[in-house]
């Protein structure tokens, strides 16, 4: 583990002279710094053998040929495959299209293919609401899997179902993919796993033992951020209960564009930068506000974007660390930190 | 007693002045607005913030040639900042107002046409981010950090009416 730290950090000062530089002037005055916990994380006592695995996500890739979108995502995935140690696979957490067509996704997994590494995919409200998850379906396979992972257990879910408020109304599909494109959408309402997948995640989890490491990978966070944005998965409540029996289980997740931090019960929760564009955080308090970026600047395009990796323990314990485009985390983020 | 006599000339000439505002007031003051003028008032500022939403959300296609509008980036106005106005902005190297930050993101992010600063389009823009920001504090030049707006709970932040399909169809209330 002291090895992984060390190479982290070597990497980390590699890509940001200037972030170091900050590091410095931190230390200098005070502020306390290296890896920090958040919190101790309860470890599981089956040994995991250790690995890291990185995420990208949010690349709202548009039609339009060689739009800025399509050169961030091919950075990020240039910027995964450059990490050393490589990392065992990528998830990546959804939202691969702006606009849900068919060429968009396309491109998508065209420029994930470069990843030198197997990668899992999880749905966006961008990439689903055109067909209803057809073509994505196509390119991607199923939206609600688990796999087992040198001691862990990833489960992937779909978390952007909303209940059928087009059919009434008489919506052309693209009508209500323009309703669903909206974050701040008067229209849907709140998103969810839905009925089906909680009986799927009950009886894939059912005959795991509780100190099994789970890994839980959604688009939405599974906690009530700012329902209005859908910073939430209205059935995380069901779906932290039927995850309660276990010691400790990690949540991933997209959609808010963002670092991010939170937890609740045995379950932490970590956000996904985008590799598009970032979003504000908004107006309600964060239990754990050390996490947040810096403000992102306008005049720098990539500012506020990047990938993040994960590496995990033997006792099951996370350090995750976001990896920018640009110089944008605070002191407390820049050596990343324990879930 | 000199000073006293003084203070006494001072204290008639500012009565008098008094009296004299008070005839005037009386004379010209008319009547305020009745309410239901005040709601043909609010109610134009609802149109304008109406049609400033529309253009944060992509209806004005000279201001954007790669897809983008204002409300990728900033949904419900968030991190528009509006009420930090005039300030230095680096890409300027001078204070500026915000339709300037505005069209610094049309031209530069969007990649669109600069709207003229004047324009209805421009004024019904900054009614929607003003009205998702009343009540914040004015704080001129800071840069610091990200503001953000009122919490919307649902429906568009302001009073309109509701499409009959969703979460915005709930009586409105300000």
């Amino acid at each position: 583990m002291a090895d992984l730290e060390n190479k982290s950090r070597r990497d980390f000062l590699s890509f940001a002279g200037k972030a170091g530089l900050t590091t410095l002037v931190a230390q200098a005055v005070g502020i306390n710094l290296g890896v920090v916990d958040i919190v101790r994380a309860q470890t599981g006592k089956r040994g995991v053998e250790p690995f890291r695995f990185a995420i990208i996500s949010d690349a709202h890739l548009y039609s339009i040929d060689n739009h800025k979108f399509d050169e961030q995502l091919i950075a990020a995935v240039s910027q995964v495959n450059a990490m050393n140690p490589k990392p065992d696979f990528v998830l990546f957490g959804g939202d691969v299209a702006q606009n849900g067509t068919e060429d968009q996704l396309v491109k998508g997994k065209k420029i994930l293919s470069a990843l030198e590494m197997p990668m899992k995919v999880i749905p966006g409200e961008h990439d689903w609401y055109l067909d209803m998850g057809e073509a994505w379906r196509g390119l991607f396979g199923d939206e609600t899997w688990s796999f087992d992972h040198k001691g862990v257990h990833f489960i992937g879910l779909n978390s952007i179902l909303v209940r059928d408020f087009w059919t009434g109304a008489g919506l052309s599909p693209k009508e209500r993919m323009t309703v669903m494109e909206m974050l701040e959408s008067p229209i849907p309402g709140p998103w969810g796993v839905h009925e089906k997948q909680l009986e799927w995640l009950a009886n894939d989890v059912k005959n795991l033992a509780p100190d099994t490491p789970i890994v839980v990978f959604t688009h939405s966070p599974l906690w009530d951020y700012y329902p209005r944005w859908n910073f939430q998965t209205s059935d995380a409540p069901e779906i932290r209960e039927i995850l309660a029996k276990f010691e400790n289980v990690m949540s991933y997740h997209g959609h808010v564009h963002q670092t991010l931090y939170n937890r609740i019960g045995n379950m932490s929760s970590v956000a996904a930068m985008s590799t598009s564009w970032p979003w504000p955080y908004p107006p309600v308090a964060l239990a754990y506000p050390e996490t947040q970026m810096n403000r992102a600047d306008p005049s720098i395009a990539t500012d506020g974007q990047g990938t993040q990796v994960i590496d995990l323990s033997g006792d099951f314990e996370g350090l995750v660390q976001y990896k920018p485009f640009e110089d944008s985390l605070t002191p407390f983020m820049q050596d990343g930190f324990k879930v | 007693m000199i000073a006293a006599s003084k203070k006494t000339r001072q204290l008639v000439s500012i009565m008098a002045a008094g009296s004299a505002v008070a005839v005037a007031s009386a004379a010209l003051a008319r009547a305020p607005f009745t309410e239901q003028e005040l709601e043909q008032q609010m109610d134009s500022l609802y149109a304008a913030a109406q049609q400033g939403y529309d253009i944060w959300h992509g209806s004005l296609p000279s201001t954007t040639t790669n897809g983008l509008a204002c409300a990728n980036c900033h949904p419900d106005t968030a991190a528009s900042n509006p009420q930090t106005f005039p300030k230095y902005m680096t890409m300027y190297g001078k204070v500026v107002p915000w339709q300037e930050m505005v069209n610094w993101c049309i031209e530069n992010p969007q990649l669109g046409t600069r709207l003229d600063p004047n324009s209805d389009e421009m004024t019904a823009m900054k009614a929607y981010a003003m009205y998702l920001h009343r009540g914040k504090p004015i704080e001129p030049g800071l840069a610091s950090r990200q503001t953000t707006p009122v919490v919307v709970e649902f429906g568009t932040g302001f009073k309109r009416e509701p499409t009959g399909l969703g979460v915005d169809t709930r009586e409105y209330q300000p």
